[in-house]
């Protein structure tokens, strides 16, 4: 594959699927700066790894496992050890945010929040979950047990509903 | 309100995507960072193959046109040997280069083992310290300079020793966390 066919991809990609990266980025990331140096991060692994694509699952699933892994490693690398430097030098930004109003707004952010509190591990089933994926793909995904999935998802489902209620009775 | 509902919340409201990419300033990001992911991966090995490689010929020849002084000469053939060391396990590393269709399981599995090969490689290099500093320690008495002298080496070396323990303890607590991530996954 020639560096242009790899960036011809790459773009394509980057359209069809940014909704995708933008959903794990602000699971994982919360203020401005880290969220365009985590799309940063996310859309670097995808581009090197595109002459690695196989085409044993579809390019959103393997997409998604790009976005996690890189997702989890971000956020365990230390603050104090990423180049400070090189983000303030770095003034264009990757990511504009854009005014978006919609009825659920109040409900998405309540939900963006709620994943937030989550595990790095869990945050990545409940996007999963909520995107509608199988237990079966959630465990390729990830690469552990559908049984363990299932027990994982349990637990999620029955936290996420519980808190739910408590907001539907002070009211959101 | 139950899962399903929450789930319709979802898909309503990532609908519309939440950001604007600047692709040009995108594309210039990731060739800056491709470079320094390299950059970073290479860096401390390279160091320690130079290094050693290059402070091992000088003594070497240094002391052979000059009055022959036997724990050089040692010392020199130690630091080629860790040099050749260095630049094995470099290879063997480069060898098994990251893939990308891989499980989150599988890639904790690399990171993890990658962070075995630096806090082993941190230890070693550590380690090699000593007798670096008893070779030269050895060598610079028998060559007949003053006791001081010798023992400022050694003062040397013991600083480059701690400084060294700071280095792996970092190694060390990154793989531990990366070992708890593992953890967290497998756990049921």
């Amino acid at each position: 594959m020639t560096e242009q066919e790899q960036q011809q991809l790459f773009n394509q990609w980057l359209h069809q699927y940014k909704a995708l990266f933008f959903k794990v980025i602000r699971a994982y990331a919360f203020t401005a700066m880290d969220r365009d140096d985590l799309f940063q991060e996310i859309t670097l692994q995808a581009w090197r790894s595109i002459p690695s694509f196989q085409q044993k699952s579809s390019v959103s699933t393997w997409l998604y496992r790009i976005s996690f892994n890189t997702a989890i490693t971000w956020s365990h690398k230390a603050r104090k050890h990423r180049n400070t430097d090189e983000m303030i030098e770095n003034i264009e930004q990757v990511l504009v945010e854009k005014e978006v109003a919609s009825p659920d707004d109040e409900r998405l952010n309540w939900l963006y929040k709620e994943i937030s509190y989550l595990d790095e591990v869990d945050r990545s089933i409940t996007l999963l979950l909520l995107e509608g994926s199988s237990y079966k793909e959630i465990a390729v995904i990830l690469g552990i047990s559908e049984s363990n999935v299932g027990v994982k998802v349990h637990r999620i489902k029955k936290a996420l509903t519980l808190k739910s209620k408590k907001i539907e009775t002070y009211g959101i | 309100m139950e899962f399903e509902e929450l789930q319709k919340i979802w898909i309503a409201g990532n609908q519309e995507p939440v950001y604007a990419i600047n692709e040009k300033a995108l594309h210039n990001r990731i060739l800056s960072k491709r470079k320094s992911i390299l950059h970073i991966a290479n860096v401390s090995e390279l160091l320690s193959i130079v290094i050693n490689l290059c402070v091992g010929i000088f003594i070497g020849i240094n002391f052979y046109q000059g009055k022959g002084v036997f724990f050089f000469y040692l010392l020199a053939a130690w630091m080629i040997l860790t040099s050749a060391y260095v630049l094995y396990h470099r290879y063997r590393r480069l060898r098994t280069q990251p893939k990308f269709d891989r499980s989150l399981r599988e890639d904790l599995q690399h990171a993890v083992a990658t962070a075995t090969y630096q806090v082993r490689l941190s230890q070693i290099m550590r380690l090699n310290i000593v007798p670096i500093a008893l070779l030269s320690f050895l060598g610079i008495l028998e060559r007949g300079r003053s006791v001081w002298f010798a023992v400022g080496i050694l003062v040397f070396y013991a600083l480059t020793y701690m400084l060294g323990g700071w280095e792996h303890n970092i190694y060390r607590n990154k793989k531990r966390e990366l070992e708890l991530l593992q953890a967290k996954l497998e756990k049921e």
